[in-house]
């Protein structure tokens, strides 16, 4: 394919999340769009990164597209695969420096919802996948990137189930309740990038895609986003290049990257 | 007074009775483990049985079952199904993934719930699975993410009650497991909030392997997840192999050796055990079929019976599975040879990993054999 369509807005995630990797970093992997990220990263600009994932694999050659976070291609000629438990511990002892993870909600302070949507425990309206590994990397990674779609069904007021602790109720909470991680540093939606305000620890805009305006942002947010002072910076795109590799060699069957019909 | 002390408001959060407090216990009870350790034959003896008497034997009715593997990674699919066949009621299921309960749960097989994590990653959400944890098909009995359960494995393998984590700290889970408990480190002078998680002891394991010896000494290839702690924590471990090596292979090559025959109550020769999922080195995620199982049988109430009919009732074993789902001889060779590429164990240059998804409109909803082409 040689189009020269720019990034659709799963593709132009996956570019601004590749960009949080610095060469030579190990970055621990969740399913779905990191998993793109990574690879990206490790074909353009941080060739000598290192992926970990929680099945347990290391440093995978480069091949196809992983189709689940414990697939032969998460292990493709790895030189080891630790088990669970060890892997995780990686991240406890300070060897993995950023993790990736996805969100079914998040609310204002990076706290994660996978467990399930609407109503109670016991009475919801869906159940989702639960933890797997979110809450462990939340927990314990150095610094953290969330990654997904945003609309206010997503970025919300109160998540309807915490799985995975961001800054929990903002200020000190998160080092109080003992968590050894960072916490999250950035997240990265279809509208744009975020951080966390040093005190608050409330999401702050830190960028927005083209086209995107602060307004069209906060209607995709059920929680007022804070704004930076001064003018908001554009998310700068991936050039055609990039958009090359990304579509001809990261995800050619475009399994995470092709828009939902 | 019960031998355990479970948080009252952790029970209530979950609405388990102080009377159903034994469904509990037999998770965290080390002594009934290490009797069952203890009693079983610790000598190097032929262990060879078939799976339908290894299910019979020792898969009882309201037994701790443990996945194994990774969801759909090497885990014993078909030796589940056959635990389904016999009518095995009452299970309790934990693992971490603990996927492959879901299609256990709408017959009986599997009632409680202890969940980690259930789905098929980009394939879906598990629809039938929320279906049965909401209308009490299945009751969840705790929540983990997948690093604390692995902890609480690797705490039996090691021969501790329990190990601190800093996992599950400021989260909900917490409040809904009722295994674990938040604790001050005792070593710190500062306050540091830590988790207790106790050393976890289910009742039966099977794990599905490369080789094994007739004692029951198991190789795996690729990721073991947490499979060498849970047969090391398990009463009962059933091996399934897809082949059974002499003894003298493991004393000549013990690379991948990672449970011991000790451990083992039955070594059942079972090549494809692993079907419907896939076997790293030996064969590939038959794609479609996955697809089939999330987007179709698990979507509605009801469908789950044809799913049934398909894997239970109109497949004996795993080889009519391959037979009479994946299109037979093609779907080995071509199977091997996607996995082996991926893995870069093959030449993958041209070696085409197109195929078909299974959609929800799909034109032939009834062919699951991946539509592949390039082998021939």
């Amino acid at each position: 394919m040689t189009e020269q369509r720019p990034a659709n807005p799963l593709e132009m995630i996956a570019y601004v999340l590749s960009q949080q990797i610095k060469d030579g970093e190990v970055v621990y992997i969740g399913t779905g769009l990191p998993m793109v990220a990574g690879i990206l990263a490790k074909k353009t600009h941080a060739p000598n990164m290192t992926m970990v994932y929680e099945s347990g694999a290391q440093n995978p050659m480069p091949g196809a597209m992983p189709w689940s976070v414990g697939g032969p291609a998460t292990w493709r000629k790895s030189p080891m695969i630790l088990e669970m438990a060890y892997s995780f511990g990686q991240l406890y002892n300070g060897y993995v420096d950023k993790a990736f993870l996805g969100y079914a909600q998040i609310d204002m302070y990076g706290n994660v919802n996978t467990h399930m949507i609407g109503g109670d425990f016991h009475n919801y309206k869906n159940r989702l996948t639960g933890s797997g590994g979110n809450n462990d990397l939340s927990s314990l990674a150095k610094t953290l990137v969330l990654v997904g779609l945003q609309s206010p069904q997503k970025f919300v007021k109160n998540v309807d189930f915490i799985t995975s602790p961001g800054y929990l109720t903002g200020g000190n909470s998160r080092k109080e309740a003992g968590l050894v991680g960072g916490g999250p540093i950035a997240v990265i939606t279809s509208a744009g990038t975020y951080d966390f305000e040093p005190e608050s620890k409330r999401m702050r805009i830190n960028s927005l895609h083209p086209g995107v305006s602060p307004e069209l942002a906060q209607l995709a947010s059920g929680f007022e986003l804070l704004k930076p002072s001064g003018e908001i910076p554009v998310t700068s795109v991936p050039t055609q290049d990039i958009i090359d590799i990304l579509r001809r060699e990261v995800d050619p069957r475009g399994v995470f990257t092709s828009m939902p019909s | 007074m019960g031998k355990f002390t479970y948080n009252k408001e952790v029970l209530a959060n979950l609405r388990i009775d102080e009377k159903e407090t034994h469904l509990l216990d037999k998770l965290l009870d080390y002594e009934s483990a290490k009797e069952a350790h203890s009693k079983k034959s610790h000598a190097a003896v032929d262990k060879r049985i078939s799976i339908k008497e290894a299910i019979n034997e020792y898969v009882k009715d309201g037994d701790i079952l443990t996945d194994t593997g990774f969801s759909y990674v090497r885990t014993p699919i078909a030796a589940y199904f056959e635990i389904i066949r016999q009518g095995i009621k009452g299970l309790q299921n934990i693992g971490s993934p603990a996927t492959s309960q879901s299609y256990m749960i709408p017959f009986g097989t599997v009632t409680h719930t202890h969940w980690s994590y259930c789905g098929a990653e980009m394939r879906g959400t598990d629809r039938n699975m929320s279906r049965c944890a909401k209308n009490g098909k299945t009751k969840v009995l705790s929540e983990w993410s997948h690093g604390s359960m692995a902890q609480g494995f690797k705490a039996a393998q090691l021969g501790v009650p329990g190990l601190y984590s800093k996992q599950l700290l400021g989260s909900d889970i917490i409040k809904y497991n009722p295994f674990v408990r938040q604790v001050d480190n005792p070593i710190k002078a500062e306050k540091d909030p830590c988790v207790f998680i106790p050393a976890l002891y289910p009742d039966v394991t099977i794990i599905h392997v490369h080789q094994a010896d007739k004692f029951g000494n198991a190789k795996i290839y690729g990721p073991i997840v947490n499979d060498v702690a849970i047969a090391a924590a398990a009463r009962k471990v059933i091996i399934t192999a897809e082949e059974i090596v002499p003894p003298s292979a493991f004393r000549n090559d013990n690379k991948g050796v990672v449970i011991p025959f000790v451990y083992v109550d039955a070594v059942v020769e079972m090549p494809y055990g692993a079907l419907m999922g896939s076997m790293p080195g030996l064969y590939y995620w038959p794609r479609r079929l996955w697809e089939k199982a999330m987007r179709h049988w698990t979507y509605k109430e009801g469908a789950m019976d044809e799913f049934y009919e398909t894997f239970i009732v109109n497949c004996k074993d795993q080889y009519d599975i391959i037979d009479k789902l994946l299109g037979g001889s093609k779907w080995l060779a071509n199977s091997r040879r996607l996995t082996k590429a991926e893995e870069y164990d093959n030449e993958d240059e041209g070696v085409d990993f197109n195929y078909k998804e299974w959609t929800r409109d799909d034109p032939n909803p009834d062919d699951t054999t991946d539509q592949f082409k390039a082998i021939y």
